[in-house]
């Protein structure tokens, strides 16, 4: 029974207004003070925790730290270099262009250095490919730099040893051996294969087995069955109008996604009102993913059911008639609808499958030919490299193991006794195997099993290249001198290779190798270049080069035999309940998961941090209740039984979610690879089934129980912090939550500002049809606004004349229609600003300490609901609210506009943070960067030996410009104003005006879709102001007069209503 | 009751009068006021002439004239001279156009302070280099005023004794008359009374808070810190006797936060031509190249220097040393008071480069930082250097006379507020300030004299914390 609701909500507690919930969000904090807080510490609950207990800790707390305070000043030491290189001063950031490589996940990059040091990544908008967007992993890739669980030493048995003995062994395993196989992730290096290519032909019988952590291998089939070569297309979302994705995470996690999402969001922001043109995006899906989010449609079929769904939409646009396929009613229904919309836009659309059956991506192929999409919207110049991988060959290794064949394994950054756990008898066969060595960067479930473990360097200490699309190449160059006896494994190959081409007396061995590689392939491929020296110097400084990526694949005359693959496709399932396994965008199939900014990202659809929650759907009664499945609601605990393996897992209520179906992210409960990996969350991959050799991500063979008690520590971040809810007092009347905590125990609600209006403005929202009408009514209500904001003693026209006339006012622009909440923005906030990690338990008490937060709301049909993300970040109000609360003015206001904290003078009242309705202001509990040093007030992530952050190796991630908060003190998004106040003084030692560049800030360059401008609104003509003149532009609680300089533009989206009868 | 609060209520009344003697004219204060705002233009020394005028004989200069002439002068020199006053005409036609700052908030005895601290300069010996200040110490106190206190202590002390024994006679007489009994009670039991020792506990709570805070806000300062260095590098040999350009060495300074301390091989550009000191000989520069792994004897240097044993360098040093020995001594082998020269000199290699953390010779020197600023204080040298044109020696004194840096100024953040507040901005040639229109506008109209860094927002708390 589906349910308009108008407006936006936040989750089922919002919607049903649980009483918890709205406690909660009447407070600034959860119901925790310092006490408890304190005493959840694990080195205070050992205490007992008793209120004398904390008196008696408090008395010593200042004791000490008026010893520890002592009365001389520690001599410090100043150590220059001793001979200082050309390219370094200190203090001066130096950037180094390279790329982020993770199996088949890419991303060109520029790497920011402070005195040799990486300390921040940045996109390099020179590349043909990511265009200057990030990824959260990428941005979360330099804190694995200096991961204190990194493999340190060459090892035999868990016994260091030297490179020279571990060469020796290894050459006499190898040359002794009966068969090798180098088992390995995508590989996107043309050098690293050259190696691979030495090393196979020194050892006789040698050969690689390649695979993904999630498998792409159908599309690769498909196109070799189609168009004869295994490759995956060069896919352009930009060049589609209707886009229909059959559960491919493109945004997400599916193949490319910085480079998807930059394409996808040119055809989704506004660019003219009074012309509004936008794709129409339609997935087709069970589960809510981040590319579902974005959708104007989604139309919800079971997991089974993808490869009927796949066909009836062949059925419908080639008009072989109307033959049912067990589709559901509604889907067959929104899918013939579809068909006809496609059909009419010949070469304009894009029909992308996340599927890993060969016969329905062989239908997709035919689908996207039969359209003319070929040369249009997808095309095979630049095809995509970044999937190479297959399970069969995964499979035929254990047949190989098995029959005797293959003796020894060499494993290469990968992880299958993980990642391919349901793989059967993966698990015995690499037990059997006589010799396993591994090239790896962390111990993973993998390599404990191996007998010689060879570390290698993070890319960020590496030579290297990617070729992430045909032709397509950028470089990778270290950007640090290797921290620990690691060597990386190009190198390793080609000493074991005992290659002749590699001049082990050179300084950097693989450096010379990859040069050559380099000399005799692109160079000699190019004719702009004379010498090598000036054509390497160039293509080393921009980091990318454009070289041939001319295909021999022609699709003209090509007839794609549909009806044959019809007979392939994957049939619907009996069974009432389905389970979609998904790859979670922060740590992928565990390959990501140690990094603890990644995990302390919340997922950006279920927003939950920490751990893989069971997406379980919601029902609406059609009166009040929105009853989650078997009665299980958020935070619940259940067990979940798939194929015979029971899993108890946090539950959440996600709308969206296909009713008779149910998600769980996998990659999570990892066994090995450090305190933030273990035992956090579930490891679902044995149950992932195979079917034809395929990696099948779905099953039918699922029961789910009721509740099964409270989790300890659910951590939904879109619970906390929350703005504008709606609450019912005693008679039934509407009040806001946020504004009513004036009077409490009284009886009757004290009304807060405006008496609590409930129709707060936070989000608008519209469909492109009615754009026209939705800029006058959102015109009309500004001025409303403006009218109430007008009813002031101090008015603020005058007072901005006088104030931010001249000089910067700095301002922030978000098009929500551009954000698909992807989160790189927040890890790139959290890298810039030294902004800490906090752990579950404190999440659970709403002690996150992202200065950025990406908001989710649901709006429209209940049941099949649209969301909008929106970034959320201090709001730099010029009227701020918490500027005049502050008992020690040390968060204040500056003549550009800033809104200043000053943690030195901050002494903790929070009032501040009482008072901020946008709730961004977050306050440091405990000591989360160990800056103090009293045992008691540092915290664990994960029960680790040291505090996360309290060694040295990884407090070299910090960045030096942004001051390490200590304990007791409130802290909040600060437009970095690092970067402004660098940005000026640029601009004042050239001698010129600040233009738009000069000044970027974290979140935006981080973004891969431009969602995020920052600028100086003074600035006529400048980037933000243009943008500031938009009418769709809306500000967050106007009506609040706090005068915010961010401004957001209306939510804009192109529903086909057709589709959901 | 009611004559105890009166009798609270005098001594309440004295208290003000005992704090009001420190505010006096003093030679400290006077100090403290010359760093804030004469030791950019004067010198200290009061005898040089500096950007302004030596200070040394001002009362002389000034004898014709009635004092306030002089008091007016310093508050408002443009003032002065706009009235046509002789004397101000006459500095004004010496010194144009250099303009003398306004500083209208000095009060009289502010500037008495200025001239007992002028005097005192002029009185006291002038030293080259200030004495080697403990780390942490709080501002020392002279003892001048004192012996003050303590007779006023005295005083007060006898006089609320006495007011007691009056007012405790006057009761004692009223209540006579009034017919009530009254237990009399010795001086010495009303002195130790409650209500006395609370007072006085109430007095040395107010006292010791006071001396807290004030001692507080001085906690971490280390004005005159001037710790001993690895080398013994005098400042005043290179940029006061050689002139050699500050930014030579400090060529962070321009373009960078850190002004950066210079690398070894920054030094050697002119040590391997000049290997024997003027001052120490070879006793200090032997450490640079020891450091570096420079072979003064072969000029040449070091192959694989960091993987030398101490004992390869050891030969290779004191053979250098000897060798300079000898020459300049005439001798052909070493006599006894060379041979503790070369091994004195060595052991004061091995003590400067080495330490607790660094164990072998080869490698950088570990200077001793002399200007700390605490973590949560951003400061850009480029900005001040560079787009503020600062003169070095307005933050860090004349370094070209110290042997041994010492730190000048406070880094107190109201010394910094205070430059902030006086520093004109260079407002119309750097094309960067067009955008601050209003301004324009007003210093075109003349009504703005000038743009200070506190106008452009030079105060507000994220210009330097963040």
């Amino acid at each position: 029974m589906s349910k308009k609701i108008e407006g936006i909500w936040i989750g089922e507690k919002d919607l049903t207004r649980d009483p918890e919930f709205i406690k909660d969000a009447r407070k600034e904090l959860q119901n925790s003070n310092l006490i408890e807080t304190i005493g959840e510490s694990e080195e205070v609950e050992d205490l007992g925790g008793s209120r004398r207990d904390f008196l008696k800790m408090m008395g010593f707390g200042v004791g000490a730290a008026a010893m520890a305070a002592g009365c001389d000043i520690p001599v410090k030491r100043a150590i220059p270099y001793v001979i200082k290189p050309d390219e370094i001063v200190p203090g001066v950031a130096s950037y180094y262009a390279s790329s982020f490589v993770d199996g088949g996940d890419y991303c060109s990059i520029l790497v920011k250095t402070r005195e040799g040091r990486p300390i921040k990544i940045e996109g390099n908008s020179l590349s043909k490919v990511t265009h200057g967007g990030t990824s959260a992993r990428a941005q979360a890739s330099v804190l694995s730099l200096y991961d204190v669980n990194r493999l340190k030493n060459p090892a035999a048995n868990g016994e260091t040893m030297s490179w020279d003995e571990l060469d020796t062994q290894v050459q006499s395993i190898l040359s002794n051996s009966r068969g090798v196989r180098f088992v390995t992730h995508t590989m996107l290096s043309p050098t690293d294969k050259k190696a691979l290519g030495e090393f196979i032909a020194r050892y006789p019988g040698a050969s690689t087995v390649t695979y993904d952590p999630v498998s792409s291998a159908a599309i690769l089939e498909a196109n070799e069955s189609s168009f004869g070569e295994r490759v995956i297309p060069s896919y352009h979302f930009d060049q589609a109008d209707i886009i229909v994705g059959f559960n491919a995470d493109f945004l997400g996690t599916w193949i490319s996604p910085i480079e998807f999402a930059h394409q996808y969001a040119k055809n989704r922001k506004i660019k003219d009102v009074h012309d509004a043109k936008m794709s129409h995006h339609v997935q087709v899906e069970s589960q809510m993913s981040v590319t579902g989010s974005n959708a104007d449609n989604r139309i919800l079929v079971k997991p089974s059911e993808q490869g009927a769904a796949i066909a009836y939409l062949y059925q419908q646009v080639m008009g072989l008639g109307d033959r049912s396929a067990g589709l559901n009613a509604e889907a067959e229904n929104s899918l013939r609808q579809l068909a006809t919309k496609l059909t009419s836009h010949k070469g304009r659309s894009l029909i992308v499958s996340g599927s890993n059956n060969t016969a329905e991506q062989v239908l997709v192929n035919a689908l996207n030919l039969s359209l003319g999409n070929y040369g249009q919207t997808l095309s095979f110049e630049h095809a995509s490299l970044q999937r190479q991988g297959d399970e069969a060959e995964l499979a035929q290794l254990i047949r190989d193991i098995n029959n005797g064949t293959v003796d020894t394994v060499i494993f290469n950054k990968c992880n299958p006794a993980f990642e391919y756990a349901g793989m059967p008898g993966l698990q015995d066969a690499l037990n059997s195997v006589t010799n396993k060595i591994a090239l790896s960067y962390q111990a993973t479930e993998t390599t404990t099993m191996c007998d010689l473990v060879a570390p290698i360097h993070h890319t960020l200490e590496s030579w290297g290249d990617a070729e992430p699309k045909k032709g397509l190449i950028s470089l990778i160059q270290p950007a640090i001198h290797p921290l620990f006896d690691t060597r990386q494994m190009g190198l390793s190959l080609l000493t074991w290779a005992q290659s002749s081409q590699l001049d082990s007396s050179a300084e950097q061995p693989y450096y010379e190798y990859l040069k050559s590689n380099w000399e005799n392939t692109h160079f000699a491929n190019q004719s702009e270049y004379q010498s090598f020296q000036a054509f390497w110097d160039k293509t080393l400084h921009d980091g990318t080069y454009s070289g041939n990526g001319a295909t021999k694949i022609t699709t003209e005359g090509v007839r794609i035999d549909g009806t044959a693959a019809m007979s392939g496709i994957s049939r619907p399932e009996e069974g009432t309940l389905e389970i979609q396994f998904v790859e979670p965008i922060s740590i992928g199939n565990g390959q990501y998961s140690n990094n603890p900014w990644l995990q302390e990202m919340p997922d950006p659809v279920n927003r939950c941090a920490w751990g893989n929650y069971l997406a379980v759907p919601v029902d609406y009664d059609g009166k009040k209740k929105f009853n989650g499945l078997n009665g299980l609601k958020d935070g619940d605990m259940a067990d979940i039984t798939v194929g015979g393996a029971t899993y108890r897992v946090p539950v959440v209520q996600q709308f969206g979610q296909m009713k008779g179906t149910v998600a769980l992210a996998i990659g999570y409960g990892r066994t090995a690879g450090g305190a933030c990996a273990a035992g956090i969350g579930n490891d679902v991959n044995p149950s992932i089934g195979f079917e034809s050799g395929r990696a099948k991500y779905y099953s039918s063979d699922v029961t789910l129980s009721g509740p099964k008690g409270k989790e300890k520590h659910f951590s939904a971040v879109q619970y906390h912090h929350t703005m504008g809810v709606t609450a019912e007092d005693a008679h039934g009347e509407e009040f806001n939550a946020d504004e009513t905590t004036l009077a409490p125990g009284y009886g009757n609600i004290f009304r807060g500002f405006q008496g609590a209006l409930v129709d707060r403005s936070i989000i608008r929202q519209t469909h492109i049809n009615n754009i026209e009408e939705a800029i006058e009514d959102l015109a009309h209500e500004r001025e409303h606004h403006e009218g109430l904001n007008q009813e002031t003693l101090y008015p603020y026209t005058k007072y901005v004349a006088e104030k931010y006339s001249q000089g910067h006012h700095w301002g922030m622009h978000v098009d929500l229609n551009a954000c698909t909440g992807c989160g790189a923005c927040t890890v790139a906030c959290m890298a810039e600003n030294n902004v800490p990690v906090v752990g579950k338990k404190q999440v659970a008490r709403h002690q996150e300490m992202s200065w950025i937060r990406i908001d989710r709301y649901y709006y429209g049909d209940v049941d099949n609901p649209n969301v909008v993300y929106q970034p959320m970040m201090c709001q730099h109000c010029d009227n701020a609210p918490c500027e005049n609360v502050c008992p020690v003015n040390a968060t204040n206001h500056s003549s550009e506009g800033l809104n200043q904290m000053t943690y030195n003078r901050c002494i903790g009242t929070r009032y501040c943070a009482n008072n901020c309705p946008y709730k961004v202001r977050r306050f440091n509990w405990l000591d989360y960067t160990t800056a103090d040093t009293f045992p008691a007030n540092q915290f664990s992530i994960n029960g680790e030996d040291i505090p996360y952050g309290a060694d040295n190796l990884t407090r070299m991630v910090l960045n030096p410009d942004v001051t390490v908060r200590s304990r007791g003190v409130i802290e909040k998004c600060s437009f970095c104003v690092q970067r402004i106040q660098e940005g000026k003084l640029t601009a004042k030692q050239e001698q010129r005006a600040l233009t738009d560049g000069d000044v970027r800030t974290a979140c935006q360059t981080a973004c891969p879709t431009g969602a995020i401008t920052f600028g100086d609104q003074n600035a006529k003509g400048g980037e933000l102001s243009t943008k500031f003149e938009s009418p769709l532009n809306m500000i967050v609680l106007e009506e609040t007069n706090v005068r915010s300089s961010v401004q957001y533009t209306m939510k804009v989206h192109n529903r086909d209503e057709s589709l959901d009868v | 009751m009611i004559s105890f609060y009166r009798r609270l209520f005098s001594l309440l009344l004295l208290l003000p009068l005992s704090f009001s003697l420190m505010a006096q004219p003093s030679a400290d204060a006077g100090k403290t006021l010359f760093r804030n705002y004469c030791a950019q233009c004067h010198s200290k020394d009061m005898k040089t002439v500096a950007t302004g005028p030596a200070l040394a004989g001002y009362d002389e200069r000034w004898a014709d004239y009635p004092q306030e002439d002089l008091y007016a002068w310093i508050r408002n020199s443009q003032a002065m001279i706009s009235a046509d006053h002789p004397r101000a005409t006459e500095l004004w036609d010496e010194w144009k156009p250099t303009v003398m700052n306004p500083f209208p908030n000095l009060t009289d005895d502010d500037i008495a302070s200025l001239f007992l601290y002028i005097d005192e300069q002029l009185a006291g010996p002038a030293t080259a280099a200030g004495p080697v200040v403990s780390t942490g110490e709080a501002a020392d106190t002279s003892g001048e005023y004192n012996w003050l206190y303590w007779i006023l202590f005295a005083i007060l002390g006898a006089l609320s004794i006495i007011l007691m024994r009056i007012i405790g006679s006057l009761n004692k007489v009223v209540a006579h008359q009034e017919g009530r009994t009254v237990i009399e009670q010795p001086l010495i039991k009303q002195i130790f009374s409650k209500r006395v020792i609370s007072f006085l506990i109430f007095g040395l709570v107010v006292f010791g808070g006071y001396t807290t805070v004030s001692n507080a806000i001085n906690f971490g300062r280390q004005q005159g810190y001037a710790p001993d260095q690895p080398i013994q590098f005098s400042h005043e040999t290179h940029a006061g006797l050689h002139q050699i350009e500050c930014q030579y060495c400090h060529d962070g300074a321009r373009r960078s936060k850190h002004a950066v301390i210079p690398a070894a091989n920054t030094c050697m550009n002119c040590h391997s031509a000049i290997q024997v000191g003027s001052t120490y000989g070879t006793a200090e520069l032997t450490k640079i190249f020891a450091s570096i792994g420079y072979d003064p004897s072969t000029d040449q240097y070091i192959e694989n220097y960091s993987d030398l044993e101490t004992s390869e360098i050891e030969t290779i040093y004191k053979k250098w040393i000897t060798d300079k020995y000898l020459e300049d001594a005439g001798l052909d082998e070493l006599d006894s008071r060379g041979n503790k020269l070369v091994n004195d000199q060595w052991e004061g290699i091995v003590t400067s480069l080495t330490n607790d953390q660094k164990k072998e010779i080869p490698g950088p020197i570990e200077w001793t930082r002399v200007h700390n600023l605490p973590d949560h204080v951003y400061f850009n040298h480029a900005q001040h250097v560079t787009v503020g044109e600062v003169e070095c020696q307005s933050c860090h004194g004349k370094v070209e006379e110290m042997e041994l840096l010492q730190q000048h100024a406070p880094l107190s953040m109201g010394w910094c507020i205070n430059c902030h507040r006086q520093t004109e901005v260079n407002f119309e040639d750097n094309v960067y300030y067009a955008s601050y229109e209003s301004y324009h506008a007003q210093l075109a109209e003349g009504k703005k004299e000038k743009i200070t860094v506190e106008d452009i927002g030079g105060l507000e708390c994220q210009k330097c914390h963040y």
